[in-house]
């Protein structure tokens, strides 16, 4: 039944579909049979958070338990919230559409720092106090894993236990844990504790942090001698035999990835500097082709998706891709199932991998090529080359494509305006390539577009210790870029530098922003990963009234020994390597051979016992 | 090849599928039941599919239906058990069929619409003044310009009961591919809408010109 309150509101909201569940493959169990229920909350819109693998994955690992039923829950768009704050109805879950407020788990994935505001939006809409010291009760406990928690202290206030590196078995294990604690009417206290002992399990609320007169962290103490003074993440040490879900929810409406997902590997072995996904889930594993290719004709047979994405952090490094795809091809062609490798580099994109992609349909081909000197690729270990670069787009244009993207960031370490003149120049040499190719695709002209993303250092990579360029450098970079294109076939694109900083000032805060993102959601901020919801200014105002300096987050060069507000978390990459990598990038500007050439001695072997690759 | 006709019911939270993903969902659906359908052979081939009448957003129907074309010849009952395996819960298929009809013999449609108010007496009475007049001029959206038309030769009022939760009316409305009057329009129209709470609305059935069930 729907309850009659939500009768009444959904004929006047758009694309209602999204917020009465009962998509195919949503799993409804009867409440009366189950013993914890979890609310799986990504704190942003259905169409982004629908798109979202992790959440599929844990989504059906929990339901996959008889006791148990986890139910997903989004950020309602703005005109579904006024009407849910005028009618008094609670934040709900898609399967049961039961308020959350007493539900056992209210869990959060944090896969970007503009979503945090969200995440108190979230928890104000279901009726939960906002602060972990407000809730009493053993339920609802709010925890949160995903990339960002590996900083997690800008939202430590608001959370009661974070979740390291992988979530597959560690969820599970928590949930063990809480049902033994509600059996037992432990207190909320006594059952954090016991959680801080999980191996990945955070509880913030365990630890002091005290700050220097400069605003630096002191010291991070345990408060109690039993909880670790460092935590460590967790990973699946072998990717090929863990669960995989083999049907997906299938939306009514359409969401940004609309298709089915294939995950062939975890961690890349490449080391990109400026990129914490390449750190934060090292070490690289794969799963076998034969378990891909059986996931892959499940979930299209489950689902009735007609295009499957093979994804990773970088697809063509994937040793077994071409076995892969002479697996998948034949079926995926016979039932007219497209097939999508997004993340292929630019130096192992071959003719026949382009073929075989090709035969199902083209689409557009989109290149990272991060910087535009080889001199800053080289500072960022982006190994890429521009003669790779050329090729590849000659393969490209020789095979019938005439529209290529290329990605780059400005604002990397070490950057002058040569490299960013260097951006409009290689876009330029790639226009000269396809029209000096004889045999050219016929009749059309090409189209490079450049899209230029704002660099934002990132805990857990050998820049975290770098300061973010000015927002006035960076419109300074902007502007400088645009006058340097001179060719109508060349289009240029960049991020907004707001949201940059922001995101800079975020990503490597420490406890004291609770208050500030507390400030900025009451000044209005919900969904600022969204354009025409996000106002630069609620921040500004938030942190002038917490009485902080963005710039001491976003543009300060650190020292190497300084206490970083993450350093009580171990990622398994050691400070002494990310400091390593950063003395070779500025001042050898030399690069780091990828894992599989040597390895570089990171320390996230040890969590595959000594050997990452056998 | 042989083209077959699919009867289902849309109900509960499938009334807010709005046509379009409800388009989207039977195309997954049918994927999913390996049904052998005929694709068209244009460029970008696709699924063929044809609904000869668009349910609105929020309408529930206990008598849809949908026509396709299957390349194999498949008992009837095989095509309806293999759909409701591949279907969301709320849409479910009674009947498959070789069709008998033309789409364009459409003529009328049934729907029984729930009308919550505080007061169904009131409501009743004002309803009645309403649907009495001699003509009901109102403004349609058309795909040219708003139109000005007379519904009260489109409409006939079967059935007006009061019940707990208000009134329920059974209403008979025109329905074809050129002119469709949807009940909402004549509701939308009714000055007396504001008594109303909620309007829950289901079709029934489906006839053609000459009041022959739509098969």
């Amino acid at each position: 039944m729907i309850p009659k309150q939500l009768e009444k509101i959904l004929l006047e909201v758009q694309k209602p579909s999204q917020y009465i569940g009962g998509e195919l493959n949503s799993v409804v169990k009867n409440r009366e049979e189950v013993n914890v229920r979890l609310a799986f909350c990504f704190p942003d819109k259905y169409e982004v958070g629908m798109s979202h693998l992790g959440m599929k994955i844990l989504y059906s690992l929990y339901n996959s338990h008889p006791d148990w039923w986890c139910e997903r829950v989004f950020a309602p768009d703005a005109d579904m919230e006024a009407k849910m704050r005028e009618h008094d109805i609670p934040l709900y879950g898609l399967e049961s559409l039961d308020p959350i407020t007493n539900f056992d788990f209210i869990l959060f994935t944090l896969q970007y720092e503009m979503s945090y505001t969200a995440i108190l939006n979230m928890l104000d809409l279901a009726k939960v106090p906002l602060r972990a010291k407000d809730r009493k009760n053993l339920w609802p406990i709010v925890a949160a894993g995903g990339p960002c928690a590996c900083n997690p202290e800008p939202i430590a206030d608001f959370i009661d236990l974070f979740f390291l590196g992988e979530g597959e078995e560690v969820n599970l294990e928590l949930t063990e844990l809480y049902v033994k604690a509600k059996a037992e009417n432990w207190s909320k206290e006594q059952f954090l504790l016991e959680a801080s002992h999980i191996e990945g399990v955070y509880v913030p609320s365990l630890y002091r942090v005290s700050y220097q007169p400069d605003g630096t962290i002191e010291a991070v103490t345990p408060l109690e001698p039993s909880v670790p003074a460092k935590v460590q993440k967790r990973i699946i040490r072998e990717l090929d035999k863990v669960f995989y879900p083999d049907n997906f929810v299938v939306p009514f409406t359409s969401i940004v990835h609309d298709r089915a997902m294939l995950e062939i590997q975890r961690g890349c072995l490449r080391g990109c500097r400026f990129c914490q996904a390449g750190f934060i889930y090292r070490p690289l594993r794969d799963k076998h082709h034969n378990t891909l290719n059986n996931n892959a004709k499940c979930l299209c047979q489950s689902t009735g998706y007609e295009e499957i994405s093979l994804t990773s952090l970088s697809t063509s490094d994937y040793d077994e891709l071409p076995q892969l795809l002479d697996d998948m091809l034949p079926w995926t062609i016979e039932q007219k199932i497209n097939m999508s490798l997004p993340s292929l580099r630019v130096d192992n994109f071959s003719k026949e991998l382009m073929e075989k992609i090709a035969k199902v349909r083209k689409s557009g081909l989109t290149f990272a090529a991060e910087a535009g000197t080889q001199r800053l690729r080289d500072v960022i270990n982006k190994n890429v080359r521009e003669e790779e670069v050329m090729e590849t787009c000659r393969t490209a244009f020789e095979g019938g494509y005439t529209s290529v993207k290329l990605y780059f960031m400005m604002g990397l370490p070490t950057e002058t305006m040569e490299d960013i003149k260097g951006i409009a120049d290689l876009a330029q040499k790639v226009v000269d390539l396809f029209y000096s190719i004889p045999n050219r695709p016929k009749g059309k002209g090409v189209q490079v577009s450049i899209s230029c993303a704002c660099f934002v250092p990132k805990p857990f990579t050998p820049f975290e210790f770098e300061p973010q360029d000015t927002m006035e450098l960076l419109h300074e970079k902007q502007k400088y870029l645009l006058s340097c294109v001179k060719s109508k076939k060349i289009s240029v694109s960049y991020h907004d530098a707001d949201t940059s900083y922001i995101e800079a000032i975020l990503a490597r805060g420490d406890r004291r922003l609770s208050d500030v993102i507390e400030a900025c959601w009451r000044k209005g901020s919900k969904l600022d990963g969204w354009d025409e919801y996000f106002d630069p200014q609620r921040w500004y105002d938030a942190l002038e009234d917490c009485g902080l300096d963005g710039g001491f987050y976003a543009n300060r060069l650190r020292s190497y020994e300084e206490i970083m507000p993450w350093d009580h978390l171990d990622y398994c990459v050691s400070k002494n390597f990310l400091i390593r990598e950063n003395r070779i990038a500025k001042e050898e500007n030399k690069t780091t051979p990828h894992c599989r050439q040597q390895c570089s001695g990171c320390g996230a072997n040890k969590l595959v016992g000594g050997k990452c690759f056998a | 090849m042989r083209k077959i006709r699919v009867f289902f019911t849309k109900l509960g939270r499938a009334k807010y599928i709005s046509h379009l993903d409800s388009n989207r969902c039977w195309q997954r659906a049918i994927k999913r039941s390996g049904l052998p359908v005929w694709y068209t052979e244009g460029f970008n081939p696709h699924m063929y599919l044809t609904f000869p009448l668009p349910l609105s957003l929020g309408y529930e129907s206990r008598y849809e239906c949908v026509d396709l074309r299957l390349l194999e010849d498949i008992p009837d009952e095989q095509v309806t058990a293999r759909l409701n395996d591949s279907l969301p819960p709320d849409i479910r298929v009674f009947r498959c069929a070789e069709p008998v009809m033309d789409q364009k013999e459409i003529a009328w449609a049934d729907y029984d619409i729930l009308l919550c108010c505080e007061n169904g007496e009131a409501l009743s009475r004002t309803l009645n003044d309403y649907f009495e007049q001699d003509e009901i001029k109102v403004w349609k959206k058309t795909k040219k310009a708003p139109k000005e038309i007379d519904l009260k030769p489109h409409f006939q009022v079967l059935e007006q009961a009061l019940c707990s939760e208000g009134v329920k009316l059974t209403l008979r409305c025109t329905t074809s591919i050129e002119v469709n009057i949807n009940p909402s329009l004549l509701l939308d129209n009714f000055p007396g809408k504001e008594q109303i709470e909620t309007v829950s609305t289901c079709r029934t059935m489906v006839y053609t010109g000459k009041m022959e069930q739509f098969v």
